[in-house]
């Protein structure tokens, strides 16, 4: 029996004793706890920055944010459905909502929890959640590289951009959304992609990557990889903010843009601090900090002026915001899964 | 006749050696690459950095959900490995001693978790969890990362247990001592090394467990190697690297502390 | 070996310690495979009728195959590259002494230490347009253009054999160290060249370990949920995402299960495969 190294019996005791501690709640604290959803990039950023800060103070319960695409929070609400859920706060882009109302999977937002709720701008107070901003695409592309800014979708079909351009997948708005456009664009409507389909393939050699959320796709504008691609406003200039040499611009034809909610998952036991969380994001405060730049969200608070970045490069006043390019998400949630489905098989190498 | 030999023999060294040195630059080179990039001073990784500073270290203080994601992956690396020996060691004992088609049949069915694509096996898992109403918890993830460490453990067992001399145990019953007595006297002391090799290996397959972990966990209990992956994949600033930083360090400092302990180098087959 | 403790040691209750454990993988491990099988005779997503649909869906359609079988053939390239790498490697350090063998093992053994999560994010950084290798590439003069190793199956299989070459080394270097080295010995004495008793002697005596490392390389290699993506991305679909994005994406779980037995079915069958030619090898060499 050596002596050096330990023996067998304490190391089985050790296990087993750091086994039973481990099995215990790690909890230092007693207090409430929020998971909240997010999204990738900018979005984690600004709500670890900003949102969770504010929140702790103002409640002192423990916070967790975890990033998850619209449409996985949704796919996960839906397979914990009946139990408890993963996640208090969902955050979703206006298709994946209306599809979380459809299948019961959040529950209505009271106004008499959030105060702030009343200060929205009308359109968007919603009885199932509020939204918290519009979000909008357009072309980001690298000024270092490319010289003559793009101006619309068909300069991204441009053969001098062959292997550059970097498109995201469907499971993202981003994706979806352009897809929507280009349909639109080559006469077609929400009932049926076929002809956003066709122009796809063309788009294919000069494909650099397609990511499968923005998080990735805003990374490969960062290291690169892709040099010219469809690109939501405020990761642009989250990006630019980064040293990343990167621009954005609206497309001649129409800014296409839709809301971005928060809402109360249904059968969480925390519905108030859910509410308060939703709250803060609705305050003066939080969405002027929101605003500034490199973070450019647009507001949807009645009382926070537009100004800055958001002022000059989308909308001057209020109403110009309704005069971007809008879906019908109704329609387009019926088709994604086949959508989704085609699209995978059709950007393959 | 010498000659021809000389030259012969020295280009298959040559060449041997040439690739087997760039397998090691192969080998090491992402990791260090990774260590150096977590000193960046940027927001974004390049390749050399442009500034240097430990920013993205002190970042990691302020990572809670990276520390909770740790002691998630500690705690169920923990039960997965006690678990494992526990399981793992009795099997050995029980499939060494017999030689029968059962005891072949046995090691394969406990070997088999090693070949059989963990992420079909995950997803399994999930679906029979979730039909049977159990959310994703400590729990769950540690059975699931239970099966598809134990063969570790039962394989460095069962090496160990095969080196045993017999004439150890002949000789403890030879001298009076009883089953239970050799058992525990000689025979655990014996194998302690290969237990605790498995055991390492386990606890470590644990903690870097992905497709097991991919479908077993959720927003509420992340490990750390899906955290990882979500801040790679979702976002845009270097934590990802001093994260791996840090990992790549505990691991080097784990290594050593093992192979002084108990020799784990000896048993990885 | 074990025939012998087998015959010193009582045989009294020696099997029902393996109970605990079988019991475990009965509950644990053979139920929710069993379940993944069932699952996958649902003609529909809410698994309200039965049927084969899944599978006629699967096998109709070119597009699943091509999947199916370029994850296979991804396994066979990638385990190549880490032979061919690996052997030189592990022969030398099986033949490597006190300090230096200590320092082959380090080399080899930390790789899976660490997370593969962190070490296949290392490759992304060095095999993108503007990464280490390009760079150096383009600064020698060997390429005018970046040339595409991230997003492109030559960077996976590359990254493939590197994340998973300790998995060969391995059982190799056991082999390797087991050689009785009177054969090679004995080789060189009757006039063969260092090349020929390589091929002729080590390498037809090594072939346990070969078959050894190819398994578990093969294995770990068609399954590499993580390498797949990071370094193939989206448009490279590989069995692993297909099956997760059929599984949690798309919540279709009968479709998702029959995807998964046919993977799990095909890559056992190369498995069953690769050791049915380890135990003809051994036959050829011991009569």
């Amino acid at each position: 029996m050596s002596k050096k190294g330990m023996n067998r019996r304490e190391v089985m005791g050790a296990g087993a004793a750091l086994a039973a501690l481990s099995a215990l709640p790690f909890d230092a604290h007693s207090a409430e706890k929020l998971v909240a959803a997010t999204f990738g990039g900018t979005w984690s950023e600004v709500h670890r920055k900003f949102l969770a800060p504010a929140f702790k103070k103002r409640t002192g319960a423990a916070l967790t944010q975890a990033v998850m695409l619209a449409t996985q929070q949704i796919a996960k609400l839906t397979a914990a459905k009946g139990g408890t859920p993963p996640f208090d706060v969902a955050i979703l882009d206006e298709g994946p909502a209306l599809n979380a109302i459809k299948l019961g999977l959040i529950e209505e937002y009271n106004p008499a929890k959030s105060p702030n709720f009343g200060k929205l701008l009308k359109p968007f107070q919603d009885k199932w959640g509020p939204s918290v901003t519009m979000q909008c695409i357009g072309i980001a592309y690298n000024p270092n590289k490319i010289k003559t800014p793009p101006t619309s979708w068909e300069d991204l079909w441009d053969p001098k951009y062959k292997g550059r351009v970097g498109i995201t997948s469907l499971a993202s708005t981003l994706g979806m959304a352009f897809l929507a456009d280009i349909n639109r664009l080559a006469g077609g409507n929400e009932s049926s992609m076929d002809p956003a389909f066709k122009k796809l393939k063309t788009l294919l050699p000069n494909l650099a990557a397609v990511s499968a959320n923005f998080g990735a796709h805003a990374g490969l504008f960062a290291q690169g990889e892709v040099d010219i691609g469809v690109q939501n406003f405020n990761f642009t200039q989250t990006l630019k903010s980064k040293g990343v040499p990167v621009e954005f611009v609206r497309v001649s034809s129409g800014t296409p843009a839709w809301r971005t909610s928060m809402h109360v998952v249904r059968n969480t036991g925390v519905s108030d601090l859910a509410h308060t969380y939703i709250d803060t994001h609705l305050t003066a405060d939080l969405q002027t900090a929101l605003q500034q730049e490199p973070y450019n969200v647009i507001p949807t608070n009645g009382g926070v002026p537009l100004c800055c970045l958001v002022k000059s490069q989308i909308a001057e006043k209020p109403s110009d915001l309704q005069k971007m390019v809008f879906f019908d998400w109704t329609k387009i949630n019926a088709g994604r899964p086949d959508w989704t489905n085609a699209f995978n098989r059709q950007i393959r190498v | 006749m010498n000659h021809s030999f000389d030259i012969d023999r020295a280009s298959f060294r040559f060449v041997f050696f040439a690739i087997a040195a760039v397998c090691v630059f192969f080998l090491m080179f992402p990791s260090v690459i990774i260590l150096i990039l977590s000193f960046t001073g940027e927001e974004t990784l390049r390749f050399p950095p442009p500034s240097w500073s430990m920013r993205w270290y002190t970042a990691l203080l302020d990572a809670t959900e990276l520390q909770d994601a740790l002691v998630l992956s500690f705690k169920v690396a923990v039960i997965a490995t006690v678990s494992s020996v526990l399981l793992g060691v009795a099997a050995a004992l029980g499939i060494a001693r017999s030689n029968s088609g059962w005891a072949r049949f046995l090691d394969m069915i406990f070997m088999s978790p090693l070949i059989l694509p963990a992420l079909a096996f995950g997803f399994a898992v999930l679906m029979m969890f979730s039909l049977l109403g159990y959310r994703p918890s400590l729990w769950t993830l540690s059975v699931g990362h239970t099966v598809v460490v134990v063969p570790f453990v039962l394989r460095t067992t069962l090496a160990s247990l095969t080196q045993l001399d017999p004439a150890m145990l002949e000789s403890s019953r030879s001298l009076g001592a009883g089953e239970i007595y050799t058992f525990r006297r000689i025979t655990l002391p014996l194998i302690s090394r290969g237990v605790m090799a498995g055991a390492f290996i386990a606890f470590m397959a644990s903690f870097d467990n992905v497709p097991v972990s991919l479908f077993l966990q959720d927003a509420r209990t992340q490990v750390l190697p899906i955290y990882l992956w979500d801040i790679i994949n979702n976002q845009l600033d270097s934590r990802a690297a001093s994260a791996s930083g840090v990992l790549i360090i505990l691991t080097i400092v784990l290594m050593v502390v093992m192979e002084r302990l108990s020799g784990v180098s000896k048993f990885m087959r | 070996m074990t025939n012998r403790l087998a015959l010193l040691l009582p045989k009294r209750g020696e099997w029902q310690l393996a109970l605990p454990l079988a019991l475990f993988f009965i509950l644990f491990f053979i139920a929710p495979l069993l379940l993944l099988v069932v699952i996958s005779f649902y003609n529909d997503q809410l698994m309200t009728t039965a049927g084969t649909g899944q599978y006629i869906s699967f096998f109709s359609d070119g597009l699943n195959l091509t999947v199916l079988w370029e994850t296979l053939l991804l396994g066979v390239k990638a385990t190549a590259l880490s032979l061919f790498m690996g052997y030189p490697l592990a022969w030398f350090a099986a033949r490597a002494k006190g300090r230096t063998q200590a320092f082959f093992l380090f080399v080899v053994v930390l790789p899976i230490l660490t997370s593969v999560v962190v070490r296949t994010f290392a490759w992304v950084v060095i095999l993108g347009r503007q990464g280490l290798i390009n760079k150096t590439l383009m600064a020698l003069g060997l390429a005018s253009e970046p040339v595409r190793l991230l997003f492109s199956e030559l960077g996976v299989v590359i990254v493939l054999a590197q994340v998973q070459m300790p998995l060969m080394v391995l059982p190799l270097m056991t082999t390797l160290q087991r050689i009785d080295p009177n054969f090679a010995d004995a080789s060189n004495a009757l006039g063969a060249g260092a090349w020929r008793t390589f091929f002729k002697v080590t390498l037809p005596l090594s072939m346990p370990g070969i078959i050894a490392g190819c398994i578990l390389v093969y294995a770990a290699c068609v399954t590499a949920f993580v390498t797949h993506t990071l370094i193939g991305g989206v448009r490279l679909l590989y069995m692993p995402l297909f099956i997760f994005q059929q599984a949690m994406d798309l919540q279709n779980w009968p479709f998702a299960a029959a995807i998964s037995v046919v993977f799990m079915i095909s890559v056992l069958l190369i498995i069953a495969l690769l050791v049915m030619l380890s135990r003809s090898s051994r036959a050829q060499i011991y009569g």
